[in-house]
């Protein structure tokens, strides 16, 4: 297992204020790798979007009503603990996804993938996707595909690999200058480039001098009040999706709005008052 | 033998043509299966030995011979033609251009394949379609930065002594996967006794292994 | 001995032993289970050397600096180019996807010549010749000015060629569709005077009071406005949406004004009464304003009390006083006009009167304000040559204000007003409100060019196509048009030759007149497109080639406009949404779904909701309140006075009662089945209506019934 000190922890902070739905970063997602299309993707269980923002609302009717934007990419669960047992990577008969302890991300492996989707019931962000067909594109249009990233084939489950390829591309040339270290910069997932309104923030949890550590300034304790819950933020604003479950995921939202953040997991009556101004170890110190 | 007792106590009533053959006292018929288990055991043995092989793969020419050897004389090393560009990545086969570094479309030799290469290739604009043995499937991600740089491995290790080749060998595809023969190895049993004789999954992670001291997760080499 | 069952076992046995210590068994599971994994129709694309080309996206008036990435010259990605003064780094979705509009199923990859309506290839020698002849025929028999033209916009080198053409020809008759850009020259020239347009330093500004600008839906350069709208966030600056629906913009706003659909001009012009009375506007400022300051304060006074026209938007008196108060008292406020994306059918009434209150502001050619600029005319072209038939024909008068009215007066008339069209870069039988009204006029005209790169409505009603290449694939100048507060003008490089016989339209334009001969000939003296761009744009040319772009003009403008207020003065007519129906039919401009040329990529269609489309039908927003009888997500029929048709509907708190929300951009019917034959065009259900003043469509609503189907 190479988990030493230096063990990179990929993340993301996506901001909700700022995010204005528009999908840059799902087309910039589908274009980067490779992701088909068909005739009709209006029937959203079928439609393959590593890369999805959900509308969300307040639930209030007009005049008061609310909505927000939340992209959902593969939330690269570090499963309870925070030990690398994601949820769909303790299931998976095939070893065909693992958990990547040296960056963190979780992998998936199209051609070790034999298409049962256990992972699929598995992850609670619905964040996989099964190829019910082959990828058709219109004649001409494979033109356009990138090298970087295999194309799929029917029969197999696929998700966001946080561009997991660029990562590739970082280090292939962090080797060629002999630096070994991969800057902020150098690699940074499709989405967050592609975002016109700088909503999304990616970089090195683990690293203090990047702005997604800043921004999260993640708790490296776990949460005492629920063991398996490791790294939650010690941000007000900053929250997780289902956070009390333990998958421990490494994409973080951000919002000024508390409806928001009561919308990231289920709360029942009275639950949110409890947990609303619990915010990691600056809490419990 | 139960099956055989069986097949005698039902003897007399399947019919009296078949009864002779099947008396027991008479019982030469295992002898000749033996022998016939000998002679098919030995036609699929061998065939599975020698035959299987040559009709797994079908076998292309390259466009025309290429002399490593001669090349690495004249440019001193593997790295003039097969270099890492400035963004680390590995160019491969060099294109067109690379050759036209020192090649015109005049021949350099007199040998057949400069012609064919300066006739076809270099008047016509085109690139050389070369068939690449140690072509790794889609799904593979292999950092040649990662090995050259980082681990300061040899091309040898990996691709063997192909730089001393004055010919240009066939290039034998798998019928069934596409891939190239040098992936599995050239012994059908997939026995490697050199590191360059194959390039499979599991000949990655026993190397990776000895040494980084871990075989590597998934995407390390799978894209 | 006989051969007997046993022998058979025999052999059997020999053949599975045989095999079993071959390495038949463990090579063939190895490979098959291969095999399984690579399907030889899976593609494998090609890898190479990793490459980047800087270009600009034209796809919309945005003009955002991209750079694509290529493997061995195969572009395979696009993304926002970093430190580009328009974008800055990060893209909008269709300029992401913008590599499939190279390959998109509806490519006119060829001229086309219409005969029996069937479309057959034709070379572009003989395609060329076709339309001279046409002309050529035009000019002779005297009927030049018989030549009409369409572009998308009157800007940039292209669109300039078109005109010389025209000029050269011998037509008044040019005439740019309804965009952001000319609703905000019109607004301008009608009050500081010709040659100006506006900006806005939405960037700057810590108080942006928006009558239903989307500008999160892509009104004006939509990545510089998303920007903004961060950059916003950070500065604590307002945003009030005035809109009757819970857009995005008023999402992401501070305050959402719900206000009823129509009235925005008449809001406006209240909230200039409540400066006035209340003695907030800028004195300074004030000494510039002309042409009846103070008969525009006695007829605001008169006609738009505050509580009148609290009635009317379903705003409360005090609350239209409080946010005008408020928007005063900024210290860099501007209002934007432009409900939508700011294009198609618009009001320059209420444009007019949104733009006065910036004015009385005074906080106009400041920083964080709004910019009266110059427009910046970086192209020189040489004077037309001009023989009798051009000047004959050039005098003659327009055929109305807008294409619109041109469709109206075609329609109209008995005598065939237009002999040929020219359109570029447009879809106006799609586009325009009641399109058709639009296809009735094309068939009147005998012969329609389009110059177009994909077969869209417009296309497909067109005799002859003259295929464009796509922005990816041709050079163009590309002047940002959409109300940024800085002046840049981008050149669009090819990334890549051209995938089918296409050309620039520059290219096509310049060959027409060279084989029309004779003075048209000498007014296209250039080779080729890329000469008459050097030449034009000789200026600008050093910085578009090196960097890019040419930044034209930056910060505040320093000149002193004067501000006429004769048009708002005789009060003209404000349009209502028309006809007698109960409810009201709106637009919806969603950032998912371009509303004009081109029409949206498969990637984009991906992206739209299902509660906006699902499988073939389009989804109307409508509030559960006025839905009666109506269940949420079930099939209903909308009727206009206009026209019906099916739709889903899909409950939604944040549209106001009355009002019925459906996107724009859906309904296409041309032979692209992963974006067209989905929903209804919803141009198809309004008709227009001219303001008077303006001469434009202002018809961004009509009345509506809706009931179960």
């Amino acid at each position: 297992m190479i988990q030493d000190k230096k063990a990179h922890k990929y993340g993301m902070v996506i901001d909700l204020d700022k995010c204005t739905g528009c999908g840059s970063c799902t087309v910039s997602c589908m274009s980067e790798n490779n992701i088909p299309f068909k005739e009709d993707e209006s029937d959203k269980k079928d439609s393959i979007t590593w890369m999805r923002v959900y509308k969300l609302t307040n639930g209030k009717s007009f005049p008061d009503t609310q909505i927000t934007y939340l992209p959902r990419p593969c939330q690269h669960c570090g499963g309870k603990g925070d030990h690398g047992h994601s949820p769909c990577v303790s299931v998976c008969p095939a070893t065909a996804t693992d958990y990547g302890y040296d960056t963190g991300i979780v992998s998936q492996i199209y051609t070790r993938c034999f298409g049962c989707r256990y992972c699929m019931v598995s992850c609670p962000y619905h964040a996989r996707y099964f190829n019910w067909w082959d990828p058709i594109w219109p004649e001409g249009m494979e033109k356009y595909l990138s090298p970087n990233v295999s194309p799929r084939m029917r029969g197999v489950v696929e998700k966001c690999s946080f561009c997991y390829h660029r990562y590739q591309l970082a280090r292939e040339k962090a080797y060629y200058d002999g630096t070994h270290e991969i800057a902020e910069d150098a690699y940074q997932t499709a989405c967050t480039t592609a975002c016109p309104a700088g909503a999304i923030i990616f970089g090195d949890l683990n690293n203090p001098s990047h702005k997604v550590h800043q921004i999260v300034k993640p708790d490296p304790h776990p949460d005492p009040l629920n063991r398996d819950v490791v790294g939650k933020s010690r941000n007000p604003k900053v929250f997780r999706l289902l956070e009390r479950l333990g998958t421990n995921p490494k994409v973080y939202y951000m919002s000024e709005r508390e409806w928001v953040r009561k919308l990231g997991d289920n709360y029942l009556d009275g639950e949110w008052e409890k947990v609303k101004n619990h915010y990691g170890a600056a809490s419990h110190e | 033998m139960s099956e055989l007792e069986n097949k005698t106590e039902h003897g007399s009533v399947d019919g009296a043509t078949e009864g002779a053959a099947e008396d027991p006292k008479n019982d030469t018929g295992l002898g000749l299966g033996v022998i016939f288990f000998i002679v098919a055991f030995l036609i699929c043995f061998l065939s599975g030995w020698l035959l299987f092989p040559k009709l797994l793969y079908s076998k292309h020419e390259q466009p025309f011979n290429f002399d490593h050897a001669l090349h690495v004389q004249e440019t001193g090393d593997c790295e003039s033609c097969h270099f890492l560009r400035d963004d680390g990545t590995f160019s491969g086969i060099p294109k067109m251009a690379s050759c036209l570094d020192c090649h015109t479309d005049e021949p350099m030799g007199e040998t057949r394949d400069e012609a064919i290469f300066a006739s076809e290739y270099v008047a016509k604009e085109r690139e050389v379609p070369w068939y690449v043995y140690a072509k790794q499937p889609d799904c593979v991600f292999f950092s040649h930065a990662a090995h050259i740089e980082a681990a300061g491995m040899d091309c040898v290790t990996c691709h063997g002594h192909i730089g001393e080749s004055t010919t240009s060998r066939p290039y034998e595809e798998n019928r069934l996967t596409g891939y190239s023969r040098d992936i599995w190895g050239k012994n059908i049993w997939g026995i490697k006794k050199n590191s360059w004789d194959r390039m499979k999954m599991d000949d990655c992670a026993v190397c990776h292994k000895e040494e980084t001291g871990h075989q590597g997760y998934c995407f390390q080499c799978h894209k | 001995m006989k051969v007997d069952r046993r022998s058979f076992l025999g052999l059997g046995l020999g053949a599975v032993a045989g095999i079993a210590i071959s390495p038949v068994g463990a090579k063939l599971t190895d490979d098959s289970s291969i095999w399984t994994q690579n399907w030889p129709w899976t593609p494998v694309p090609p890898d190479g050397k990793i490459s980047y080309d800087h270009s600009v996206c034209s796809l919309c008036p945005g003009t955002c600096g991209i750079t694509v990435r290529k493997i061995d010259g195969r572009p395979v990605k696009i993304e926002g180019r970093d430190t580009y003064p328009v974008n800055n780094g990060g893209a909008c979705l269709h300029g992401i996807a913008g590599l499939q509009y190279l390959y998109d199923p509806c490519r006119v990859t060829t001229p086309l010549k219409k005969i029996n309506d069937r479309f057959e290839p034709i070379s572009w020698k003989e395609a060329i010749a076709l339309a001279a002849g046409h002309l050529g025929r035009i000019r002779k028999n005297d009927q030049a000015h018989t030549l009409a033209c369409i572009t998308d916009t009157d800007q940039g080198s292209v669109a300039g060629l078109f005109s010389h053409f025209m000029t050269a020809f011998g037509s008044p008759n040019h005439f740019v569709m309804p965009t952001l850009e000319s609703w905000l020259a019109l607004t301008a020239q009608t009050l500081h005077g010709k040659g100006y347009t506006l900006g806005f330093d939405l960037e700057n500004a810590d108080f942006i009071l928006s009558f239903g600008a989307g500008i999160l839906e892509g009104w004006g350069s939509p990545v510089a406005c998303f920007k903004a709208n961060s950059s916003r966030k950070q500065r604590k600056a307002k945003l009030y949406q005035i809109e009757h629906r819970l857009s995005t913009t008023a999402a992401a706003a501070d305050r959402w004004i719900p206000v009823t659909p129509g009235t925005e001009a008449d809001l406006a012009m209240a909230m200039c009464g409540v400066l006035l009375t209340e003695n907030l506007f800028d004195s300074e400022f004030a000494a510039g304003f002309k042409g009846g300051f103070n008969r525009f304060n006695a007829m605001v006074q008169q006609k738009y009390p505050v509580e009148k026209v609290a009635a009317a938007t379903g705003i409360s008196a005090a609350d239209i006083k409080k946010i005008a108060i408020a928007f005063a008292r900024a210290k860099m406020p501007v209002a934007i006009p432009g409900k939508g994306r700011g294009d198609g059918a618009q009001s320059l009434k209420e444009f007019a009167a949104v733009h006065t209150l910036n004015c009385l502001t005074g906080n106009v050619n400041k920083k964080g304000g709004t910019f009266i600029k110059p427009v910046h005319d970086y192209l020189a072209f040489p004077d037309p040559v001009l023989d009798t038939a051009a000047k004959d024909g050039f005098g003659k008068a327009k055929l109305g204000a807008s294409v619109q009215e041109m469709v109206t007066n075609i329609n109209q008339s008995a005598d065939p007003l237009v002999t040929a069209l020219f359109v570029y870069n447009a879809n106006p039988c799609y586009t325009l409100n009641d399109p058709s009204q639009t296809r009735a006029a094309f068939e009147k005209i005998p012969f329609v060019v389009s110059f177009s790169s994909f077969m869209d409505e417009t296309a497909m009603a067109s005799d002859l196509i003259l295929p464009v290449s796509t922005f990816l694939e041709r050079l163009e100048d590309v002047p940002s048009r959409a109300g940024l507060a800085n002046s840049v003008v981008g050149l669009t490089r090819p990334v890549l030759d051209p995938v089918f016989d296409t050309r620039s339209a520059g290219d096509t334009v310049i060959q027409l007149a060279k084989t029309l001969g004779g003075d048209m000939a000498r007014s296209f003296a250039w080779n080729n497109y890329r000469a008459c761009l050097e030449d034009v744009a000789a200026g600008v040319w050093e910085d578009l080639s090196g960097n890019g772009y040419a930044l034209l003009a930056e910060g505040p403008p320093t000149d002193s406009v004067e501000t006429s207020f004769a048009f708002l003065s005789d009060n003209p007519q404000t349009i209502y949404p028309q006809g007698d129906y109960a409810l009201t039919l709106v637009p919806i401009d969603n950032m998912r779904l371009p509303g004009t040329v081109p029409a949206a990529s498969p990637f984009a269609i991906k992206t739209v909701s299902d509660r906006v489309l699902k499988g073939k039908d389009v989804c109307v927003e409508i509030n559960p309140d006025t839905a009666n009888g109506l269940t949420d997500g079930g099939f209903a029929t909308l009727t206009t006075p206009t026209g019906s048709a099916r739709v889903r509907v899909n409950f939604n708190e944040g549209i106001m009662p009355g009002v019925i929300g459906m996107v724009k951009g859906l309904g296409h019917t041309f032979d692209n089945k992963y974006v067209a034959g989905k929903g209804v065009n919803i141009h198809e259900l309004i008709s227009p209506v001219i303001e008077p003043g303006s001469g434009l469509d202002a018809a961004c609503g009509t009345t509506a019934a809706i009931s179960k189907a």
